[in-house]
Order: structure tokens, then sequence, then C-alpha cells
């Protein structure tokens, strides 16, 4: 975590005040742990008062909340339900929960289903398996797709130019991660059959195939992740079926079931995945 | 938690209002370092209007009304425009302007060039810690039950459905004498209280059929009696033409209990939030509390519309 960034106001309307708040806020929603008011001052290099009194007006306002009522703060309810608040943005994150909740159930595996967000993956649904006991799967998880299997299986279908500017993309604004990039990605065979990956050292097998709109451009990713023990051959099938069903969701209707941030090249949309990057599947 | 109880008073009659703009004790004095803009000249004056934001006090206020503006849009609204938000918070639309600026500069709301109109910027997404469990539906309740309380001043508490009865899961009980117990855990059958009536009602003609069928004789007053099938069919169209519940319990303290649905997407039901008391005290002052207690709970459902039902909590296994 490093030290404490200002933003710089761009016109006279922009309350310069409030934008030291927003850094703060970032920073207990990046923390590993709740932590009290002279930790944070620390570690921001701010003197205590000043995190007290930005540490109070983010609590007033449901921003961030003391865990356990000790004096050590967390983020609060207010962010998750501004978060739940975007994902309602996009149609399939309410529609697509009865095709969700029934894959779960028959495979009891936890079932997510991720939308593109410029070069970065947000799972937008998800229901839970019964076997499901370790996952962390969250709504609103954010990914850069080359780290993530559900993300793989998006960039593996993507053509080859949007691959080039993915790469570029990372290499400029996640250099960190440029890296595991360079080792290349696993190709599967043909457009829309199902991929799959083991995770170690959880062994994990994630299964999942790639969601295309009207006129066959990758917008989305349905994956089924479970105990790498547990093959189920129909899984496949079913997860194609459930993709056939959302696919024609979309072909029925492109304009409702596009994504609102569909309009912006991918290249301008830029996340900071300090705490994201915590999503593992 | 802040603490609760104590008597109702006029002003807590707009605690929906007045929670919106309320100030925290500000620590004075506080001199950022690192070029932090918290001294008066830093602050950019904006040209001709509310030059009194100098001060450490009116920083903080305006970044309050900032953080308000953001919260508005936490709720299925698709966009907001700023005469919208300026009614909505009771804020001058030159604030909210104010405040929308510094959002958008952050990225938490973007402006479609079109309609004029703000909506949610995707950085929000940022705005999560991992480590940390989604809220579930007695943290989005417990500020509103808590300002219901306020509101009130009578026992107020948070119900689910689990199988054919209501179960209390939260609440504040009131400090005033003669009230209903907050008891987590405690359980009755859905025809007899004011929540189990909501959970009903909301539910389908079909549902209700085959509850009915389950509990019949429907048994009241603890054994004592039984309610015929078209009494409870009659409370329930009225509960549906309230939009809640009212019910009175004869008794030797006649009490008089509310249900309030708390509504999950697609039309679901979340669960209950219920307030009663003595009727001779609860009684009188309800007909003026009612549009206030409407107002603070359609700001909660905007916010648990947000959540689906739990599908598993209503199974009959």
């Amino acid at each position: 975590m490093g030290d404490l960034v200002m933003a710089k106001p761009t016109g006279s309307t922009v309350n310069s005040s409030a934008l030291y708040v927003f850094e703060v806020l970032r920073f207990v929603a990046d923390m590993p742990e709740p932590l009290g008011v002279t930790e944070i001052g620390r570690r921001l290099s701010l003197p205590v008062s000043t995190v007290f009194r930005a540490l109070t007006t983010l609590e007033d306002a449901g921003y961030i909340q003391r865990f356990q009522n000790a004096p050590r703060f967390e983020i609060g309810t207010m962010p998750y339900l501004l978060n739940r608040a975007l994902l309602s943005r996009f149609a399939l994150h309410g529609e697509s929960r009865p095709v969700l909740y029934e894959l779960a159930q028959t495979s009891e595996d936890t079932i997510s289903l991720w939308m593109r967000l410029g070069w970065y993956g947000v799972r937008i649904g998800g229901a839970f398996g019964r076997r499901d006991t370790h996952h962390h799967a969250r709504l609103g998880d954010v990914v850069l797709l080359h780290t993530h299997p559900a993300g793989r299986t998006m960039l593996t279908m993507l053509p080859d130019n949007e691959q080039s500017d993915y790469a570029q993309f990372v290499a400029n604004h996640h250099a960190d991660s440029a890296a595991s990039l360079d080792n290349g990605w696993p190709h599967p065979g043909g457009g829309g059959e199902v991929r799959r990956e083991r995770t170690e050292p959880d062994s994990v097998r994630s299964s999942s195939v790639a969601i295309r709109d009207q006129n066959g451009a990758v917008v989305g990713c349905l994956a089924s992740d479970g105990a790498a023990g547990g093959d189920d051959p129909s899984l496949d099938q079913r997860l194609c079926q459930a993709r056939d069903t959302l696919e024609a969701l979309i072909a029925a209707a492109p304009e409702r079931y596009r994504s609102p941030f569909a309009h912006i090249p991918a290249d301008k949309i830029q996340l900071n995945l300090a705490s994201i990057s915590h999503a593992k599947r | 938690m802040r603490s609760s109880g104590g008597t109702i008073s006029p002003l807590a009659m707009s605690a929906a209002h007045s929670a919106l703009q309320s100030q925290p004790g500000v620590a004075s004095g506080a001199i950022g370092d690192k070029g932090m803009p918290m001294t008066e000249g830093d602050e950019p004056v904006p040209q001709g209007i509310d030059r009194a934001q100098g001060s450490d006090r009116a920083q903080v206020k305006a970044t309050a009304r900032i953080l308000t503006a953001l919260s508005v849009f936490a709720s299925e609204v698709e966009d907001l425009g700023v005469t919208e938000l300026a009614q909505r918070l009771g804020m001058t639309k030159n604030m909210v302007y104010r405040a929308l600026s510094t959002l958008a500069d952050q990225g938490y709301v973007v402006r479609d060039a079109t309609s004029q109109r703000y909506q949610l910027g995707y950085r929000v997404l940022e705005l999560q810690n991992h480590n940390r469990p989604e809220p579930d539906l007695r943290a989005l309740c417990a500020p509103f039950i808590q300002r219901l309380q306020e509101m009130t001043g009578e026992t107020v508490s948070l119900i689910i459905r689990a199988l054919d009865y209501a179960v209390m899961i939260d609440g504040i009980e009131t400090r005033l004498p003669g009230t209903y117990r907050m008891v987590i855990g405690s359980i009755h059958p859905l025809h007899t209280p004011a929540s189990g009536l909501v959970l009903l009602a909301m539910s389908s003609d079909d549902d209700i059929q085959s509850y009915i069928a389950r509990n019949s004789p429907l048994q009241i007053n603890g054994g004592q009696g039984t309610l015929p099938p078209k009494d409870l069919w009659k409370r329930i169209r009225e509960t549906r033409e309230r939009g809640h519940a009212q019910v009175i319990r004869e008794d030797a303290l006649p009490m008089l209990s509310l249900g309030f649905p708390i509504w999950a997407s697609g039309n679901q039901l979340h669960g209950v939030i219920g307030s009663g008391g003595p009727l001779a005290r609860f009684g009188p002052q309800l007909p003026a509390m009612l549009p206030h207690i409407a107002q603070l709970l359609e700001e909660l459902n905007q916010r648990t519309r947000l959540y689906p039902a739990d599908p598993q909590q209503w199974a009959i296994s």
C-alpha cells in the first residue's frame, strides 16, 4: 500500500477537501484487515486528527463502519449498495438469475456470469452451489482477463488483433501483471466449446464457455467452479444449454442486454485492482 | 451503533430528512500536511455563492453532501438529473451540481452528454473489500430500524418468514412501559401478527390457500379460539389495499401493531419491519406519522430491492 496520492481538482466546482476523503475511503477499501485511526494515519502519513475527521464523515454516511464496535474501521454498507446498483444496470444481472440458480442446483457447482468491462471481466451474476464451502466469489469482482480462468476463456475467443491490443493495454497500465501474460494462455479447440482449467493448490476445476452477442462478439462468459474430483460429463452440456439461453436473450433484444459501458472504448476503461485482485475465481 | 430509545419529538418526525444532513462533532484545528487542502485559502471559492464554505466545518459539510448525493444512486434508478437530486436531498441545485462535479471527477458518476443526466460510474467497483462479506438483510435494515424507533418511540423489529412462521431476527425494544417485547428468535404463525399478515398478503392467493389448508383450524389467542379463513382473507385484502398491516389486539391493555413489507428484487419479499405499542399511546400519533414512516421505508426499499430474496428461505421441505 503506497502513500496517499492527491488527485488534482480539474475545475473550480470540484470540492478539493472531499478528494482526500475519497483517498481515505479507497485506502480503507484496500486494507486486508480493519485498522485503527492511528495506523491509517501512519500509513498515509497524515495527522491523526485529519484522518479522524475523514473517517467520521465517511462513517456517518455509511461508507465505512467499525469492525465489531472496535475502534477499527472497514468498508461499510454503502459501497456495496452502489456496487449492486451498478450491477443492476446490466439487464442480465437480474434476468440471468433463474438460469444460474438452476445450473447451480443441478451441478452443485458455483456458477458465475461474467461480462466484459473494457479489458476486464466483471462478475455480474452468480449462484452458489451446494458443495461450495471455500469460494470467495463475490458479485462485482473485477479481474484482468488473463489473470482468471473465466477471463482467459473470453480472451482466447477474441480475434488476434484484439488480443494484441489487450497485451498492449496490460503493458501500459498493469505492468506488474504483464509477465504472466508473456507465458501465453491456453487455446481451446473450436469456438463455443467449454474450456477447463484446474487450479492448485485448492484443486478447483473451472469450466467456462464464452457468451457472444448477435454479431458473434465475445461479451461475457458463463463459468462453473467445483471440486476437481467431481467431474460430471453432462456438466459441459448443461453449461452450453445455459449459454444458449443467455445468447438467445441477447439476440432477441441486443440493446437491452448490452453492457451499460459498451460504448466506451476498451482502452479508456482503467481500474485500480489493488483490492479487487483478491478475487481468485 | 448509537443509543436508541427516548420519546418522540416533532423534529424526530422528519428524521428521514434530517439524518441526511446531520453532522458529526467536528474536531477543530486539524491542519493537513502534504499539501492537503485543509485551510481556508486552498478551498476553491465558487463564483458568487456559498462563500461560507471556507471553514473546516463547512468543508466537512460539503463533503458529507457529496457522499449523500452519491448514496442516492444506490437504487435501481438508471440516472438522475440535478433538479431531481436537489428535491430529493433538500439541497440547492448549485450544491448538487458541485457535489456531482466532484463525483464525476472521481469517476463515481458519469454525465450522459445527450440527456445531461448522471449515472453511476464503473469506478464504484473499486470500493469493495473481498475479505468482508456482503451486508445481509439485518445490516441493510439496522440504520432504518434505529430511525423508525426514534420516530415512533415504540418497539421496532425485523421479521422474516421461515416455513409457516414469522421469525423475529432483529430489532430495538423501547424503554417505555407496557410494550411488545423484542425477542430474537421468537416465532408466530403467519396468520396472527401484523408481520405475518404482510408476509401472507404479499404472496400469491394460491400460496395463501395452501397455507390455510396446511394450518387449519387457524388457532388464535394461544389456542383459545380460531380464526375463520374468511376473516383471514378480509385482513389480507385490507393489508393489500393499505400496503401495510395494522392489527389491534383487544386485551386488558389494547395493543396496536404495524407491519411494513421489505421488498426484494422482482417483487418478492425479504421480510417485514414491524412496530407496535399500546393503542392509547401509539394510536393517536399514527395518522400524522404514517407519511413519514412511508418515506423512510421507501428509502430502505430502494436499497433492499437491489438484492434478491433468499431462494432457500421460503422453501417448504
